[in-house]
């Protein structure tokens, strides 16, 4: 296809993407549009929508119900004094906008649960998972696999993270944990540590994924997590596969709808 | 205590009150406002770094903006530095910011390493990335390597008494060997891993928690989704970090070592 489509701003803008064989014209035409849902915008959701935007993403919807704490800024770099207190999706959208007023930003002030997620989630071309319970990521993974879109994960504990993709058929969260942690279990929150660089690594990865989904190009993080220590700085590689078991994406699958979903994820309902 | 920015890493054992102290107190030159610099200037701004020197001599160009994810559309032909500033102080607006509008040469580069506890090199010249790593050893400061190209990059740390740049790699490639970022293309995501390693790395250094890269090198492939560490050894004839060193003296480095950043013998 001709670069000719691309307006010459574009051309400058994203030169370094041009010169790129993998993405090349034909590839930004397809970033431009695309359509990415960044559930979550804190740790790991404000590097994933800053690259993603920088990159020419067309559109960005950000989904938080939160508002910008000052212990938020240590590591949420999308978010500035200027935004204390108020909504955190609409200061990452004055952000986002800031950086490239090309990109389309739908600020969504909600929190996702199984009422609203399959029509959330069915707008969009790739989910990007950027929260921080465990009850979140079941009920995305169960959402993203039942619409069949592709579910980019990204969690960090402490010192430690990990991001891998999960593409419908190839296995989703349930497959990487089939059982919830226990009630009581401790999760990301503002009772635990976490050092300020560490999720830029994660969220800037899961934005990567992202782009090799749009583009279709690379190895994709699928059917492989990739653990990061930051203290002894290393990166480990595990491999699954999905189950044949799995309620969601098995062979005999027993979660249809997100009305199943509250019975199988039963163990956590105390801890939400 | 949820009103206390720095909360979440006072609470980390790793950190706690006395490093979140030790990070205030703490001084870091950035050199390289770009792709690498900029995940390095807001991590390094979020977290608590003191004071931050700031160095670059460019302009904001609508190019950049694919991947520098400090600055704005509106940015464009501001210089970076004072850029770079502003959106800081957005973040925080008690740091401690030393906008320095300057070329690293070997005039400048003592006065700049010898006022900072620690330098990151986020440059994009090889010659200035092996001044950067002569200057350090010379003057025993840590420094936080970091390149990126297309979809990956590479980091390592290099510690005073530590293996060094050259005795990984010696001279810096020749010219024609090397592709430039406008010439082979950069993803922005690519730089964010790599810069976002060496915030870890240099808040690690100032901590003196964990293990940094020091004789190890980070690899980073964002398309095949591939990260390695290898790890490389002091080199016992090593021209700057070696009883053998040749490259003795920052105020004779033009004697030393060629404009390209080669010993001369």
């Amino acid at each position: 296809m001709p670069e000719a489509s691309l307006t010459a701003e574009q051309r400058q803008r994203y030169a370094r993407h041009l010169a790129l064989a993998e993405i090349g014209p034909a590839g930004q035409r397809r970033l431009l549009r695309s359509s990415v849902l960044i559930v979550g915008v804190g740790a790991l959701g404000s590097p994933a929508a800053l690259y993603l935007a920088a990159a020419g993403v067309g559109a960005i919807g950000l989904v938080d119900h939160d508002y910008v704490r000052l212990s938020n800024l240590q590591r949420q770099v999308i978010h500035s004094t200027a935004g204390l207190n108020r909504s955190k999706v609409d200061g990452a959208a004055r952000t986002v906008g800031a950086l490239n007023p090309e990109v389309k930003v739908d600020a969504i002030e909600a929190t996702v649960d199984e009422h609203n997620a399959m029509e959330l989630l069915q707008r969009y071309d790739v989910i990007v998972d950027g929260t921080d319970t465990f009850h979140a990521r079941y009920l995305l993974s169960d959402a993203a696999y039942l619409l069949r879109k592709p579910l980019v994960h990204g969690s960090i504990f402490r010192i430690e993270g990990q991001v891998t993709v999960f593409v419908p058929g190839r296995g989703c969260y349930r497959c990487l944990y089939p059982e919830p942690p226990p009630a009581g279990a401790i999760e990301e929150s503002e009772q635990v540590g976490v050092l300020a660089p560490l999720p830029g690594i994660i969220g800037t990865i899961q934005a990567a994924e992202t782009i090799k989904q749009i583009t279709r190009t690379g190895d994709p993080l699928v059917n492989r997590v990739l653990l990061h220590d930051t203290m002894a700085m290393t990166f480990r590689e595990v491999r699954y596969r999905r189950n044949p078991a799995c309620p969601t994406c098995g062979d005999r699958p027993t979660v249809h709808s997100l009305a199943d979903y509250r019975a199988v994820v039963g163990a956590e309902e105390g801890r939400a | 205590m949820t009103a206390d920015r720095h909360h979440r890493q006072r609470i980390l054992a790793e950190v706690g009150e006395a490093g979140q102290q030790r990070l205030e107190r703490a001084s870091v030159a950035i050199v390289g406002l770009g792709g690498l610099g900029s995940p390095v200037a807001l991590y390094l701004a979020a977290a608590g770094v003191g004071r931050l020197g700031l160095i670059d001599d460019q302009q904001v160009e609508l190019s950049n903006l694919n991947r520098q994810i400090l600055f704005e559309d509106c940015d464009v032909g501001r210089p970076k530095v004072e850029a770079a500033a502003g959106r800081l102080l957005i973040l925080d607006s008690g740091l401690r910011l030393d906008a320095r509008k300057e070329t690293v040469g070997a005039s400048n580069v003592e006065a700049i390493v010898a006022e900072y506890d620690l330098v990151v090199d986020a440059t994009d010249s090889f010659e200035t990335k092996f001044l950067l790593n002569d200057a350090a050893v010379l003057l025993r400061k840590p420094l936080v390597h970091g390149a990126v190209l297309r979809w990956g990059g590479q980091a390592t740390t290099v510690l005073p008494d530590g293996p060094c740049l050259r005795c990984l790699f010696r001279e810096p490639p020749d010219p024609a060997d090397i592709e430039t970022c406008e010439e082979a293309g950069i993803i922005g995501a690519a730089s964010g891993v790599v810069g976002s390693v060496q915030a870890e790395e240099a808040l690690k250094v100032i901590l003196n928690v964990g293990t940094p890269l020091s004789g190890r090198i980070f690899h980073h492939d964002g398309l095949r989704g591939e990260t390695r560490i290898t790890t490389f050894p002091r080199d016992s004839d090593c021209p700057v970090c070696s009883p053998r060193a040749r490259i003795t003296d920052l105020s004779r480095y033009d004697e030393q070592v060629s404009p390209r950043g080669h010993v001369r013998s």
